[in-house]
């Protein structure tokens, strides 16, 4: 079953066409990298599956975007129900600096009243710290501010944030750029135990990262989708020539 | 050669000129300061604790300081929820067409003739209460720190970096409960600064009083409904006077809103350099 689907996406900032007939599925359980060079459209692709683009007022968006099949840019769909069944990481590890390491993963359960007892929100919030491998690292210090983590440690504790919510999708964007390499490698670690439970859409500017952690990948140049396929076909046999250009590094 | 001493010479007079100029502007504040704890100081001396304690005829300005307390409070209550939420309406909705224009009008606002305030109150509420009152002063205080606080909210949560706002809205969140629960306090240190700043300011306003609050200074009971005192408002009074007595309290009043007012700023202006997420 295809976890996401884009039918003929398009996507304009005012004027400006930044995503072009975009059609891709993306496999439920697996790890999708969007790959490609720096404005090649892909973090406003990635906004447009859980609709977070509409934030931009001069945002317009035509085309379908399934997720298990469903339409969600219909008139009838909430985008609200949307963005609690498709988390999101994002390129700047931000979890809320007035809000503790237990807080910042607690808010969105507690906000949308996931749980209907501190117990259960205690349960949810360890739950979400272990699932995304910070929990023996954080366990002594919950009430603490995030200033005082890592990087890495930060970003593990956005992707906490998302996971507490219990989605089916989670969307990273670029979610290495800013961390340094031990930070990347662990990230990328809990990828692998991640995608057991959840479909995982990775943006990433670098191919080498894509070929390492995706099981399938899709490459976007100017805002069009080039090619798509499982990694190791993708890398190892190209059909275009862009796509071989890019993964070899001959093109930026 | 020659050419090299003129231009240093040049420099140093016109930096001696930017210097003196500079300490012109500043000399009217320092002596203001000096002048009003010189002749204050020998009020409060003099009169002791009964001269903040007790009322007018016995020589104090007791009332006077309860009602400037009073009467911040008051506008603090009225103002400050209704700023933060045109604050708030301000940011989220920037190019509404009210959007636009409330920014425009708070500037405005900003630097408006306050006695315009006080005119405005007087109309819309002590001629039709028939009395001057607590609630028409604080109402025309609340009018004029208004203002600040919805600048400063709309400031401090457009310098929340937008990422925030993505994020927040990426956890199914609504609109009203983004900006309530998560980034109103992010912005809280920047906020509470606009409502320091506007209290500071409202603390020391004469004008929309002399109008509206009518003044007490026998007695100390508090009412919504009934004239109020202010220190402002009181000094005003007393200068008017043509006794050496009364001047003598006036300025020992000066001394206290002075010292009122020092307290607040002070702390508030060194506090805001670290003023940032």
């Amino acid at each position: 079953m295809n976890a996401v689907e884009t039918k003929n996406l398009h996507v304009y900032y005012g004027n400006n066409h930044v995503i072009k007939d975009v059609s891709l599925e993306i496999p439920e359980k697996r790890v999708f990298a969007l790959m490609g060079p720096s404005g090649c459209g892909k973090s406003t692709f990635l906004r447009t599956l859980n609709r977070i683009i509409e934030l931009r007022e001069e945002a317009k968006v035509e085309g379908e975007v399934r997720i298990y099949g469903k339409n969600i840019y219909s008139k009838d769909v909430d985008p609200i129900e949307i963005r609690k069944n498709v988390g999101m990481v994002f390129q700047e590890p931000n979890p809320f600096p007035h809000l503790t390491i237990y807080d910042n993963v607690a808010l969105g359960v507690k906000l949308n009243k996931l749980v209907s007892s501190k117990e259960e929100l205690d349960k949810r919030v360890e739950w979400a710290l272990k699932k995304a491998s910070l929990w023996d690292e954080v366990k002594d210090r919950l009430g603490d501010y995030p200033s005082n983590l890592s990087g890495g440690q930060r970003q593990r504790l956005v992707i906490a944030r998302a996971l507490a919510m219990k989605p089916r999708i989670i969307l990273m964007d670029e979610p290495t750029a800013n961390i340094d390499p031990v930070g990347t490698a662990r990230v990328e670690e809990l990828l692998f135990e991640l995608k057991k439970d959840y479909t995982i859409i990775l943006v990433t500017h670098s191919p080498h990262q894509a070929a390492r952690v995706s099981d399938y990948v899709g490459f976007l140049y100017l805002g069009e989708l080039i090619e798509t396929g499982p990694t190791k076909k993708v890398f190892e046999n190209p059909e275009h020539e862009l796509t071989e250009k890019y993964v070899t590094g001959v093109l930026g | 050669m020659s050419e090299f001493k003129l231009r240093k010479g040049k420099e140093k007079l016109f930096l001696a000129l930017i210097s003196s100029l500079t300490f012109l502007t500043v000399l009217p504040l320092l002596h203001i300061i000096f002048t009003v704890f010189e002749k204050g100081f020998q009020t409060l001396s003099k009169g002791g604790m009964n001269f903040l304690l007790g009322t007018l005829s016995e020589g104090g300005i007791g009332p006077a300081i309860v009602g400037t307390f009073f009467l911040t409070f008051l506008a603090t209550l009225l103002g400050v929820p209704i700023a933060f939420f045109v604050g708030l309406y301000a940011y989220e909705f920037p190019n509404s067409t009210l959007g636009r224009w409330v920014k425009v009008l708070l500037q405005i606002m900003l630097e408006f003739p306050t006695i315009l305030v006080g005119v405005f109150v007087m109309q819309i509420l002590v001629v039709p209460m028939g009395t001057y009152s607590a609630l028409a002063g604080a109402l025309g205080l609340a009018t004029i720190l208004t203002p600040y606080v919805t600048i400063y909210t709309h400031e401090a949560m457009r310098e929340i970096p937008s990422t925030y706002r993505e994020a927040a809205y990426s956890l199914g969140l609504t609109r009203f409960k983004v900006l309530i629960r998560v980034l109103g306090p992010m912005a809280k240190r920047g906020i509470l600064t606009g409502v320091l700043l506007g209290v500071a300011k409202v603390a020391g306003e004469t004008a929309p009083l002399l109008f509206t609050v009518g003044g007490r200074y026998e007695s100390y009971s508090i009412s919504l409904t009934k004239p109020a005192g202010a220190i402002p408002l009181l000094i005003y009074q007393l200068v008017q006077s043509p006794s050496k007595a009364d001047h003598e309290m006036a300025w020992g009043a000066s001394l206290v809103l002075m010292l009122i007012f020092l307290a607040m700023f002070i702390p508030l202006r060194l506090s805001l350099k670290e003023v940032k997420l």
